[in-house]
Parts: C-alpha cells; sequence; structure tokens
C-alpha cells in the first residue's frame, strides 16, 4: 500500500476541490472560493504541479511563520548524546592533569556518587587537526577532520548533577518538569514546511529512550501538538501511521471517502465552523502522511556511496548512522526539528555514555558508534548544499569529572561540559569558552543553556526575548530571563 | 553549583549571604547615596534590578553590581554619567528608558544622578547596610493603597437581576442584558434529542442509549427536562466525569515522576474519594478543608486522610532527596502553585522570588502561606483507627527494634568475609594504581592515594558471594540468625491498606529514602543540635513546625527572616486564625487555618473561581477565561456581574456543586442550538463572547475513548478501584523504560518493600482494560499515547481549560489505532445482534446509539452504499470518525 501513497509525496496532476480548501486556509472563505474556482473550471489548472506533501492545514498549529529576523538556518539537527560525554577525554584537553595526575584537585569536591578521587589524565591522547589545529581526542579521528566546520563551546554548563534533571535543563531550560523543550519552542515560533510530516521529530538509540524519556521531547504548558513525535526503530515510524494488516488501500480509501461524504452534510447543516472543516482536512493529510513519513524515512532509496558515507555497511555505526541519514532526509522534506538520542536505557553504564566504571570501554564504543555517522552527515549535507541552511548541535546532558571514580570512570559534572555547533553559517575551526586547568568549571565565557537556547533560536531568525507563550499569567519563554546569543556564533 | 553551598544550611549570616564587599567611604558631598539616591533607586530601580531580580543580570543594590552591570553592560563609570548607561538610560538618552513602569526621575533626580556619578558615585552608607534594608524592605512590605480595589479582591455581590421580559431565569436576564446592549439575537432552542446527548456527555461523559433516549422521549410532562438532569446527577458516572475535571487540576498522577517515577501504589483512592465526593456532592469548601487539611479536622476519617493526596499528587523526584534538600522547596512551590491558580485563581508562586509584577501578591505572602504548610511530610498511612494506625506503627518500630541486634551480628560474621572478597573484588577489577594506593597502611599513601584507595575500600560485594564464602560454622550460624530474622518479619502486622497521605512532621528527621544510602552531599546532612522526631510520638511533646524563611530571590540558601503563617493579604479580611491549635497536638493546625481561609465566605476568590469552572464546563469557556488567574495577567471577565452573582448563590446554596448544574442546566443559555446562523450576530460577536448560540466543545481524550467503548457495547462500568493498563505497543513501552514493567495491583497481602519504577502492563486489547479512562493509570514519564493525541494537559502542573487541537496525528489514531478498529468491529456485532439481517435497521440504529438522533434520507443512503460495497464494519469505524461523534453540541 506504501507503493499507492507514494506518489503524493512526489508531484501530482492537478488538486481536488478539497486540496484547494487545505491551501485556501480554510473555513468559510475557503469553501466559497474554491466554489468559484470550480465554476470557473480553474482549480486544477491553477494549482498543477504542486507537492502534495507540502498542503497546508486550515487552522493548522504548524503553519509557517514569519521569523523575526533573517533566519541563517531553517532546521535544526541535534545531537544529544545522552548519559553525560567527559569532556577531557573528547573535546577539551587538559595537560594539567598528567602533570598533576594522582594528586587530589584543589579545591574541595563535591561528587555524585560515593568520594572523590584523584585527577586522572585521559587515558586518550589529543591531536591537532584541521587548519585551525583544534585538538580532539583520538577516539574522534573522522570529527577530528571537520574541525574547521566546528564551533565549540568549552564552557558549557548546568545546573544539576542528575541525569534527568540536567536533561531536562538541556532541552527546556528548566531542572523541572512541565516546560517545553526546545523542540516544542522552535515548532511553535516557526511552524513547519512539511505539512504531511511532524515538525518535531525524535529518534532514539536502537537501544532504548534516553534518560528521563518521553518528557524530554515534551511541551510542557504548551498545546500538546508542539511536543515531539517519537519515530520509532522498528516498523512504521509513527503509532497508528499505517492500516492493520489486511486492510486494503481501497477499503480504507472508501471508508475516508464515505467519512468525507458525511462529514460534508454535517459540515453543511453547521456552516461557518472552521473547526470542523479543519477536522476533515486532517484526514486528507493523515492519508498522505501514510505514505509520506515511510518514504521519507526509507533510506534504502538512498545510494550505496550516501549509505556507506554513513556508515550502514558497518555493524558499530549502522544504528546511529541510520538515525543521521533518516534525519538528514527529514530536513530535506521540511522537517523543522529533529532530535537525535545516542545512549539508551538499558544498561544504563554500557549503553550510554555514563562512564562510572569503565572509562576507556564506554568513551571508546560510543565515540566509534556517533564518529563516523555525524562527520558522514556534515559531509552530505555540505554536498547537497543543505549545511548552511541547517543547524547541527551537540551536546550530552553533563559533562564529567577530571577527578578518578576508583580509578575506572568519571562521576558526572554539570560544572562544564563541551558542546559544538555547525552548519548555518557558522564560523568554523573556533574554540568559544573554556573551562578551568582542569576541567572542573567552566571558567571563561561561562555559557548557560538558556544562552545556548538564545543561540539556537538567533540562528532560525528568533529573538529569545520575543518568541513568548502566555501562561500562568506570564508570557513565558525559552529562556526564562536570562540567555544571551554566543557572539562568535551569531556573529 | 553544589561546592558553593555554605556547610551549615539556614545558618549563615547575612552578609555572607549577599556576599558583599566592605563599605566604601562616607561622603559629604552635596549630593550623597543615602539621602538623595537611594531613595530614587528604592523607588525606580530595586524592583526589577535590586536584592529580588535581576533583570537583564542587573543588580544595581551595591557599588560592585553597578559596576559590574548586566547583559548590556556596566550600568556606571563612576566619574562619567554621560557614558553611564544607568544616566542614559533614565534619562531617555538609551532605550527602552527607565523605569520602565512608573513615573520617570523628575529633573532634580536626573540632576542628582547625574552629579552623583560624576563624583564617583560613593555607595555613602556601605552596601552591607544597603542589602540589608532592601531585604527589610522586602520582607517588611506593604501593598499600595488600593490594591483591594481590584475586582477579584471584592467580596462578590449579587447586583439586582435585570429585568427581561423573554426571561425569566436570571441567568438568561444577565445575559440578555449584554446580548442587547452588543445587538446580539440569542439562538433558539435546540430539539430534545441534541438537548439530551448535551446533557449526558456534559455530566456523565456518556453518549445515552437507546433505552435511555426512549425514557426520556416518552417523558413529556413538564419538568421532563429538570428530571432527566436530576437522573443524570444521581448516576455515580457523573463523578467519574466531573472528579475528572477536578484531577487535572489537582496534577493528578499515579507515578513520582523524573528519573525513577516511583509508582504511587495507592494514590488510586484520591481519586475515587474525589469521585465519590463530586457523587456525594460534597459541599466544595468542605471538599477542600479535606484535601488542605484532612489530617487536622475535628473529625479525622480514612476519607479525610486520603483526600490529603492532593497536595502531593504532584510530581516528585523521591531518590537521594537528602543530597539535594533544595527540592523541598519546589515541592512547597508545587503545592502553593497549586492551591494558588487551581483554588485561588491567583498565580501565587509568581511571588516566590519576588514581589509580583503584576497583582497585590507579596513575596513576604508567598513565604507566609509556605510557612502554613511548611510542617508537611509525605507518609503511607494505614487505613485505620487511630488507635489501630498507631498500634500499627508501633508493632513495625518494635520488630525493626529486635532485629536490629541480630543484623548486627550477622554483620560482624560476615565482615571479615566481606573484606577478604573487597580485596578480591579490587586485586581483580581495578588498574595497579587502584590497588597500590588500597593495600598500602594508611599512613604510607599520598593524598591521591588515599581519595582511591577510600573509593575502593567502600565498595561492597554482592551479597550473594558473601554468603558463599563462609565457613561451615560460621554459615551455620548467618542461617540461624536469618532465621530468627525472617521469624521476627513474620510477626509484623499484615500490612493493612494504606493511603498516601500529607500530615505534619519534621523533615530533617526524614528516615532515609531510596537513594539517600549513598552520601553525596556531606554537609547536606549536618543533623539539627537537637532531639526530634520525623512524626509526632505518643507521649512527646505538642507538635511544633520546623522553621521557614524569607528567601532572598528564592534561593533556598539565602534565607532571611524566620516566617510567621498567613495569607494573601489582599484576600484576607478581618483576622483571621492562622494557626488553629489541634486537641490531640500531633500537627500544627496551620494548614487547618490556610483551609478554613480558603473555605471561608469572606474570601472573596474560592467561590468565584470555582462557578467560573462549573461555568466553563457546561459553556465551553469561562465567564473569565482564564480558569486559573483571576489576576490583572489573566482575561476580563465577560459578564462580571453574573459571576458574581453566581458565586453568593454558590455559597447560599452551601457550596453545592451539584445545585449550581441545575441551576445553569436549566437556564435557556444552556438549552440554545449551538447550529443557530444569524449574520449580525455573527458580525458583531463572531467569538461568541456573549453567549448569544450555545459553544460545542470537542470531547475530551478520555470522554471520546469512553464514548467509542460504549457505542460499541463493550464499556465495563465498574466505578473505583485499582488503576488499569490498557495497550500500549510493547516497543513504546521499552522505549520508555528499559526497566521492565510491572502489572496491576498487588496481590492481597503481598507487601510492597521497595517502591516500583516505571510500570505499565503489557497487556493486550481485552475487556478488562475497556474500563472508563479516568481509571487508566497515569504514568508521568509515560503519557497514553491515545490521550497524548488527543490533547490531555500536562499532568506535572495544575491545568486550566484544555487545549483543542486539530491534528493528523488524531485522524491517524481514529483510522489505524487497534483498539478503536476493534470497537468498530463490536459495534457491527452489537448492530447485528440488535437488528439482525435489516441493514437499513442497522443504520438508524447506529445513528440513535452513535449520534443520538436518526439519519436523514441522504445520510442513510452513504451509509447504505459502504455497508453493502465494504461492510457493516467499515461503516461502523466511519461512525467513530465522524465529526459529530466528536462534538458536544
Amino acid at each position: 500500500m506504501h507503493d499507492d501513497h507514494h506518489h503524493h509525496c512526489r508531484k501530482k496532476t492537478f488538486w481536488s476541490r478539497r486540496d484547494f480548501l487545505f491551501q485556501s486556509g480554510g473555513g468559510i472563505a475557503g469553501l466559497a472560493l474554491a466554489d468559484m474556482l470550480d465554476r470557473q473550471g480553474l482549480l486544477a489548472a491553477e494549482t498543477a504541479q504542486s507537492d502534495t506533501c507540502e498542503l497546508p492545514i486550515p487552522g493548522n498549529p504548524f503553519a509557517p511563520k514569519q521569523p523575526h529576523f533573517e533566519p541563517r538556518a531553517k532546521a535544526v539537527i541535534s545531537l544529544f548524546m545522552s548519559g553525560g560525554v567527559s569532556q577531557v577525554d573528547t573535546f577539551d584537553p587538559k595537560p594539567a592533569l598528567t602533570k598533576y595526575a594522582g594528586q587530589p584537585m584543589a579545591e574541595s569536591v563535591v561528587v555524585r556518587q560515593g568520594h572523590p578521587g584523584p585527577l586522572m589524565p585521559s587515558p586518550f591522547e589529543f591531536h591537532k587537526h584541521g587548519e585551525s589545529g583544534i585538538e580532539v581526542s583520538e577516539i574522534f579521528p573522522h570529527l577530528g577532520g571537520k574541525v574547521d566546520e566546528m564551533a565549540f563551546i568549552r564552557s558549557l554548563y548546568g545546573r544539576s548533577n542528575d541525569h534527568i534533571q540536567a536533561t531536562y535543563e538541556m532541552q527546556s531550560g528548566q531542572i523541572r518538569m512541565g516546560f517545553p523543550s526546545v523542540g516544542s519552542w522552535v515548532t511553535y515560533g516557526l511552524g513547519s514546511e512539511a505539512a504531511s510530516l511532524p515538525a518535531y521529530v525524535v529518534m532514539n538509540d536502537h537501544r532504548g529512550g534516553p534518560l528521563g524519556g518521553p518528557n524530554d521531547w515534551s511541551a510542557g504548558f504548551m498545546p500538546a501538538t508542539y511536543q515531539g513525535t517519537l519515530f520509532r526503530a522498528v516498523g512504521d515510524p509513527i503509532v497508528d501511521l499505517a492500516p492493520p494488516e489486511g486492510m486494503s488501500v481501497e477499503q480504507q480509501r472508501a471508508r475516508l471517502d464515505t467519512l468525507a461524504k458525511l462529514n460534508d452534510i454535517d459540515l453543511a447543516n453547521n456552516p461557518g465552523n472552521s473547526e470542523l472543516a479543519a477536522r476533515i482536512s486532517s484526514y486528507e493529510l493523515a492519508y498522505r502522511m501514510q505514505g509520506c513519513a515511510p518514504e521519507a524515512v526509507d533510506v534504502s532509496a538512498e545510494s550505496e556511496a550516501t549509505r556507506k558515507l554513513y556508515g550502514l555497511d558497518d555493524p558499530i555505526t549502522e544504528p546511529f548512522g541510520r538515525q543521521c541519514l533518516m534525519a538528514r532526509r527529514l530536513v530535506e522534506r521540511g522537517v523543522r526539528f529533529v532530535q537525535l538520542f545516542h545512549g539508551g536505557i538499558g544498561q544504563q553504564n554500557t549503553d550510554t555514555w555514563d562512564a562510572h566504571s569503565n572509562l576507556i570501554e564506554n568513551h571508546t564504543q560510543h565515540a566509534a558508534e556517533t564518529d563516523l555517522p555525524i562527520a558522514g552527515l556534515m559531509t552530505d549535507l555540505k554536498a547537497r548544499g543543505m549545511l548552511d541552511e541547517t543547524l547541527l548541535v551537540w551536546h550530552a546532558e553533563f559533562g564529567r569529572m577530571p577527578i578518578s571514580q576508583r580509578g575506572v570512570g568519571r562521576d558526572h559534572n554539570p560544572g562544564t561540559m563541551t558542546g559544538w555547533m555547525a552548519g548555518a553559517g557558522i564560523q568554523g575551526g573556533q574554540v568559544i569558552g573554556a573551562s578551568d586547568e582542569f576541567g572542573y568549571k567552566a571558567a571563561e565565557q561561562r555559557v548557560s543553556p538558556h544562552d545556548l537556547h538564545a543561540t539556537i533560536l538567533h540562528l532560525l531568525g528568533i529573538d529569545h526575548e520575543k518568541l513568548t507563550y502566555r501562561y500562568n499569567g506570564r508570557d513565558m519563554r525559552l529562556t526564562d530571563v536570562h540567555g544571551v546569543p554566543i557572539p562568535q556564533i551569531v556573529a | 553549583m553544589r561546592s558553593a553551598r555554605p556547610s551549615v544550611l539556614f545558618g549563615v549570616t547575612l552578609a555572607a549571604v549577599l556576599g558583599l564587599a566592605a563599605t566604601a567611604g562616607a561622603q559629604n558631598e552635596p549630593i550623597n547615596f543615602t539621602d538623595h539616591i537611594r531613595p530614587i533607586m528604592e523607588r525606580a530601580c530595586w524592583n526589577c534590578h535590586g536584592e529580588a531580580a535581576q533583570l537583564s543580570d542587573l543588580n544595581l543594590s551595591s557599588r560592585d553590581g553597578a559596576l559590574e552591570g548586566g547583559t548590556k553592560g556596566p550600568a556606571i563609570v563612576p566619574g562619567r554619567a554621560e557614558d553611564s548607561l544607568l544616566f542614559r538610560m533614565v534619562a531617555g538618552l538609551d532605550q527602552p528608558s527607565m523605569p520602565m513602569t512608573g513615573d520617570p526621575l523628575s529633573d532634580a533626580e536626573l540632576a542628582a544622578v547625574r552629579t552623583w556619578i560624576d563624583e564617583g558615585a560613593h555607595w555613602d552608607t556601605g552596601e552591607v547596610t544597603a542589602a540589608a534594608d532592601a531585604l527589610a524592605a522586602l520582607e517588611n512590605d506593604e501593598l499600595p493603597p488600593g490594591a483591594r480595589d481590584y475586582w477579584a479582591f471584592q467580596h462578590p455581590q449579587q447586583a439586582p437581576v435585570p429585568p427581561s421580559r423573554e426571561f425569566d431565569h436570571p441567568v438568561d436576564r444577565f445575559l440578555e442584558a449584554s446580548r442587547k446592549d452588543a445587538g446580539l439575537t440569542a439562538a433558539p432552542r435546540a430539539d430534545r434529542l441534541t438537548l439530551l446527548r448535551r446533557a449526558y456527555l456534559d455530566l456523565i461523559g456518556l453518549p445515552p442509549t437507546p433505552e435511555q433516549i426512549e425514557e426520556f422521549l416518552s417523558d413529556t410532562e413538564r419538568g421532563a427536562w429538570e428530571r432527566q438532569i436530576d437522573k443524570l446527577l444521581d448516576s455515580p458516572h457523573y463523578g467519574e466525569r466531573w472528579g475528572r475535571h477536578w484531577m487535572d487540576v489537582a496534577r493528578y498522577a499515579d507515578t513520582d515522576g523524573f528519573e525513577q517515577d516511583y509508582v504511587r501504589l495507592n494514590m488510586w483512592r484520591y481519586r475515587d474519594y474525589v469521585i465519590d465526593a463530586f457523587n456525594d456532592d460534597k459541599p466544595y469548601n468542605q471538599f477542600l478543608r479535606e484535601q488542605i487539611a484532612g489530617d487536622e479536622l475535628d473529625y479525622v476519617t480514612d476519607e479525610t486522610r486520603i483526600a490529603t493526596g492532593f497536595l502531593r499528587s504532584g510530581p516528585r523526584v523521591n531518590f537521594r532527596e537528602k543530597d539535594n534538600p533544595e527540592r523541598r522547596h519546589d515541592y512547597l512551590d508545587d503545592m502553593l502553585a497549586t492551591i494558588g491558580r487551581g483554588v485561588l485563581g491567583m498565580t501565587v508562586h509568581c511571588a516566590r522570588c519576588h514581589d509580583h509584577k503584576f497583582d497585590p501578591i507579596l513575596q513576604k505572602d508567598y513565604y507566609s502561606m509556605q510557612a502554613s504548610i511548611f510542617g508537611y511530610v509525605e507518609i503511607d498511612y494505614p487505613l485505620l483507627d487511630q488507635d489501630e494506625a498507631d498500634a500499627y506503627f508501633a508493632e513495625m518500630r518494635d520488630v525493626d527494634d529486635r532485629q536490629q541486634p541480630l543484623r548486627d551480628e550477622v554483620d560482624a560474621i560476615e565482615t571479615p568475609y566481606r573484606e577478604e572478597l573487597r580485596a578480591k573484588m579490587i586485586r581483580e577489577r581495578f588498574p595497579e594504581n587502584v590497588q597500590a594506593a588500597a593495600f598500602k597502611p594508611e599512613a604510607e599513601r599520598t593524598p591521591g592515594e588515599q581519595l582511591l584507595a577510600v573509593q575502593v575500600l567502600t565498595i561492597n560485594p554482592p551479597r550473594s558471594q558473601v554468603a558463599e564464602a563462609l565457613s561451615p560454622a560460621d554459615k551455620a550460624r548467618v542461617d540461624e540468625l536469618n532465621e530468627q530474622i525472617a521469624a521476627l518479619e513474620d510477626e509484623r502486622p499484615p500490612t493493612p491498606a494504606m493511603a498516601h497521605i500529607v500530615t505534619d512532621g519534621d523533615y530533617r528527621f526524614a528516615p532515609d529514602g531510596p537513594g539517600d544510602q549513598v552520601i553525596g552531599c556531606p554537609e547536606c546532612r549536618t543533623p539539627p543540635e537537637f532531639e526530634g522526631t520525623y512524626l509526632w510520638e505518643e507521649g512527646g511533646p505538642d507538635y511544633e513546625a520546623p522553621p521557614n524563611y524569607f528567601l532572598i530571590r528564592g534561593d533556598p540558601f539565602s534565607p532571611g527572616s524566620p516566617m510567621s503563617p498567613g495569607f494573601l493579604t489582599a484576600a484576607t479580611y478581618g483576622d483571621p486564625p492562622t494557626e488553629i491549635p489541634r486537641p490531640d497536638g500531633r500537627t500544627s493546625g496551620r494548614r487547618l487555618a490556610l483551609a478554613e481561609w480558603i473555605a471561608s465566605r469572606d474570601n472573596p476568590l474560592t467561590a468565584r473561581v470555582m462557578v467560573n469552572r462549573i461555568w466553563h464546563h457546561h459553556f465551553g469557556r469561562g465567564i473569565v477565561r482564564t480558569l486559573d488567574n483571576l489576576g490583572r495577567m489573566g482575561d476580563a471577565p465577560t459578564h462580571p456581574e453574573l459571576l458574581d452573582w453566581l458565586a453568593v448563590e454558590f455559597m447560599d446554596r452551601g457550596w453545592s456543586i451539584k445545585e449550581m448544574h441545575r441551576l445553569l442546566m436549566t437556564s435557556e443559555a444552556y438549552r440554545m442550538a449551538s447550529s443557530f446562523r444569524h449574520q449580525a450576530s455573527g458580525d458583531a460577536d463572531p467569538e461568541n463572547n456573549l453567549l448569544w448560540h450555545y459553544r460545542g466543545q470537542r470531547l475530551e481524550a478520555e470522554i471520546l475513548r469512553d464514548a467509542i467503548m460504549t457505542v460499541s457495547g463493550g464499556i465495563d462500568l465498574t466505578v473505583g478501584g485499582p488503576a488499569i493498563f490498557p495497550h500500549i505497543p510493547a516497543d513504546i513501552l521499552f522505549q520508555s523504560d528499559g526497566k521492565g514493567f510491572w502489572c496491576g495491583s498487588p496481590e492481597p497481602g503481598r507487601r510492597i518493600t521497595a517502591p516500583s519504577t516505571g510500570i505499565w502492563c503489557e497487556e493486550p486489547d481485552r475487556p478488562e482494560v475497556w474500563r472508563r479512562s479516568v481509571y487508566v493509570f497515569r504514568r508521568r514519564s509515560l503519557g497514553f499515547p491515545f490521550f497524548d493525541t488527543f490533547d490531555l494537559p500536562d499532568q506535572n502542573q495544575t491545568a486550566a481549560a484544555r487545549n483543542v487541537s486539530t491534528v493528523s496525528t488524531q485522524a491517524l489514531t481514529l483510522m489505524n489505532n487497534p483498539f478503536v478498529l476493534n470497537q468498530a468491529e463490536l459495534f457491527a456485532e452489537r448492530l447485528e445482534r440488535e437488528a439482525p439481517g435489516d441493514l437499513d435497521a442497522q443504520i438508524d440504529l447506529a445513528y440513535l446509539i452513535a449520534l443520538t438522533r436518526r439519519p436523514t434520507d441522504a445520510e442513510r443512503e452513504v451509509a447504505r452504499g459502504l455497508a453493502s460495497e465494504q461492510s457493516l464494519v467499515d461503516f461502523t469505524h466511519v461512525m467513530m470518525n465522524l465529526n459529530e461523534f466528536l462534538y458536544l453540541r
């Protein structure tokens, strides 16, 4: 049945009367106009050659909206490394850890688990890369080759030592539950250019969802419409996307046609009700989504070379490579915000970056799983001319301690972490901010999650102080009363 | 950051808290800070850029703060007023000009500021004093005169009901008066079947059955409508419908949320309490008293204790709480926000960090109200008589006490083995440098090695390994001791039915909870310097609430003065008690006093908020559209006199909610048609603000699911009891939590010793779960997909009006969801059964069951086409997707 749907996602020769209603914004005016055009035989001719995946829906909360100023990026791909990545073993080299190896850190340290250990040098070597000469750990050889396109933020910090609250903070700016995630804010602020795909898509690690679960992409106090839509790893990407086994396309079409007829009779009895008109349209859109969503994530349509670029030919890189490739396809089709989680709750110490007891194996493994796919994504976006319009943001919920946990791991550290951004015309090859001598706390140009969020919004053409949602008697903001866009990024 | 915490919580001096430097020298210039600048700062700067708030990250309460500036740069360049942002903005040279609100500075004031900066911007009185004074000013802040003039703080009064020739009903006469002013024409009455469907969906959330339709149609006597309303109000399903509305207010869920997402095994008892309260028409003021102070009433029962679940229905971490004492302030805020928005219609929580920006709510009001609930603790309480409950706790403690020496002996025997195994673990699992550190004598370790040694010498080998390692003699003794411990375990009283309640206690003596055995923040564990107990104990002194403090900027680590209990100043009339001492001395009586203040006729907010809610559910929109905010940032009432009239009526009728249903539903307004078209009215009031026709409402997520099951005939209408787990696809369960699943309620008599996390039963879609949606388990970490799709509000904060979205995922759900398709098949089977072999009769019956009417000829024609070309199931499935099916009209 997908074959039948596929042609809807590309080109269509003419529009039906109902198609026109979606396009015209619906309501009575739309109906009247459609009638008029119908009578004059104009409808099909006027609108031929349109892509039906782009048809808007009347009253659609995702109708594209004007940004506050000229945007640098149209879409975001967020790469969330769940569990907490150690900055001093990846992108923030600290020679002092070698120099003072085995000694206590000077100031009193509070760790999350048990007792603090002594300073522990990174077991990994760092190498200079690119023209910028930025040092990257040996576990990221492919990303190392991309440093001249990446802007590293070595002074990102958060407030919570707990995975969940820290994840909430990176997602929503708040360590409490009930606040909209950045993806929700973005889709609320800009809508979507892909009417028959969700505006905000989340894809989880093949091992399971991230710490914090579905609340991580919640719309909080906003309408639930704005929450992220989880694309499933197996079967249809969206829950209830396809009719059950055994129902033919004709059968479903017959039901929908009957539904439309009966709803039209009802609409005639309730003229002027735009909500009813919108609901009628939503069914046609849903019908199209059944074809468009699977098509959007169908990586089998990609060339062998592209699949290889993302590491789909290697079992280590295949799962996250697939996520990255799907992300590109979704962004290509107008999805506004794609969020990929790497690291899933299963065995927390091995399936996420949460390296309490096994830093070497853990980070080697997770870096190997993501390094080539992310570099491949950057290469591919660039080759397709999409990188300048797509913002990549990479971070975890917190960094890790420069001190050892029993000589084999590192505990959580919200005091500093390294994140990076690329694409969206951002000047690459730069390092922003700095952590202290040991990589324990953000020291220079400290960047909070609010600052990060303000930066993301800015690149999308949104003034973070002006994007508000009235709730609780207040004009709420993603950045609360804080946040300054990072000057080197938005420059 | 943790390490910035003061070592003794709440015991630091003000100067240290504020982190202020030494004072600047005194000045004897004509312009000085104290006399000339400070008054200006107090009036025009410090509200937003002082200790209470630092908009744009600017704090002008000290010279350092002014020099450091905020996001826009330094506020003051000493000696150069023209280059100082502060001067430029108050002088209007830079935008935005300051102050943002209130009068601009006078010319004399501007001159003073300019001179003061030009002369070096000296803070002559010393910053510590200035900051302390600023704090004292906040703590002693008074409302400005006239703050109470705002309508919501005035007692509602009944204005005379406007005269009307057309209408008798007071509600209609109020509405007609405003319609007339706007030139609107009211819709005629809807037909009887439309009204019947409206009343059923509105009051019990189920469409009427053919028999119920027949019954109503056959009652042609006067008063049939009134009798129908009474019949519905007597239905046990009324409480399920209207109780669900209250659960939105109460941010109800069956789990804690956050990482562990522990299950609240007995939370459903609170849900059933709410349902029962609505069914019993418990007076609303009593309903509130029980939920806020059910453990403190003169007559405490199981029911009133269960009611306090209201306070603790919000999200809690409940893991490693002792390492994170600041969370308690978030929980207190959760309660105050829920009481504030849900019950009082005021955003009280906005005053947590500073005086409310828009409403007359002082920061000190917030901390006074916090004092009223500050003694709270959340405990599991046996549903027994007081004596029996006391005895239960005593027996449990007794078993603990007798087990302890046995456990100590086991521990003593096992310790050498454990140490040996630990050494083995260290040798096998850790690198050489760690081993070297661990096995060296302490004196020889470097400071770094000492840290490593402590880390590994505190690990514990698994119990099973220890047991295996024991010598035969030691094993025999340990087995013997364990048998004795187990025997004592059997002496524990059987676990009675428990409820999750709130009562008074002292959180500083709380027993360790989950995660508390690991100490991540030793300074957080500094014990109080005095004796105390977590809960009041028989024979002990009368309960006294632990102190709470005015928190500077809302920061739990920046305490100001200790607070006394109190209420919202602007909404308090007379001198109500803030503590009502309890004869048994078990609790403080503070929450009772708060509850009495809220539930009093003297409170200008409570009745208004509730009648506005009731109105909202009947008419689709509140008289004040923002149900949870009657303040200045909320919407203005469309019919202020009607709102007040209803509020007084509500109180006069004994706070009876059912009386309000009767009152509102017998108005003509409730019986107006929704599909009325009237050009002039439509032009004048397209939003129907003045209610000239009935406002249709899309069914809520739960009611839609209930309606589907009612129509199919599959619904199980059992009332009350533990939650149900409708089917969720396994991969979604897996993605939400890899920890596994846990099903249903425990078997009778089974003792749950540890909380369970992340549960959802992996059950097939079957009749056992076709119960009403109010009984569906609410897991904070995983919304039930069907409900999420149809706009279930966030369960973490008190919710006002529900959002109604129209998105294609709703269509997908109704088109493809296996549950919906199953129900469509059941519906078809039902039609075959009840009208065998006659397609037209089946279609007619389907319309009657699903839409409470007969089909038109055109509709029958369309339906017949599908049913005959495809099948009856195709048609019943379409019925469940019809717009008309999804709406209350």
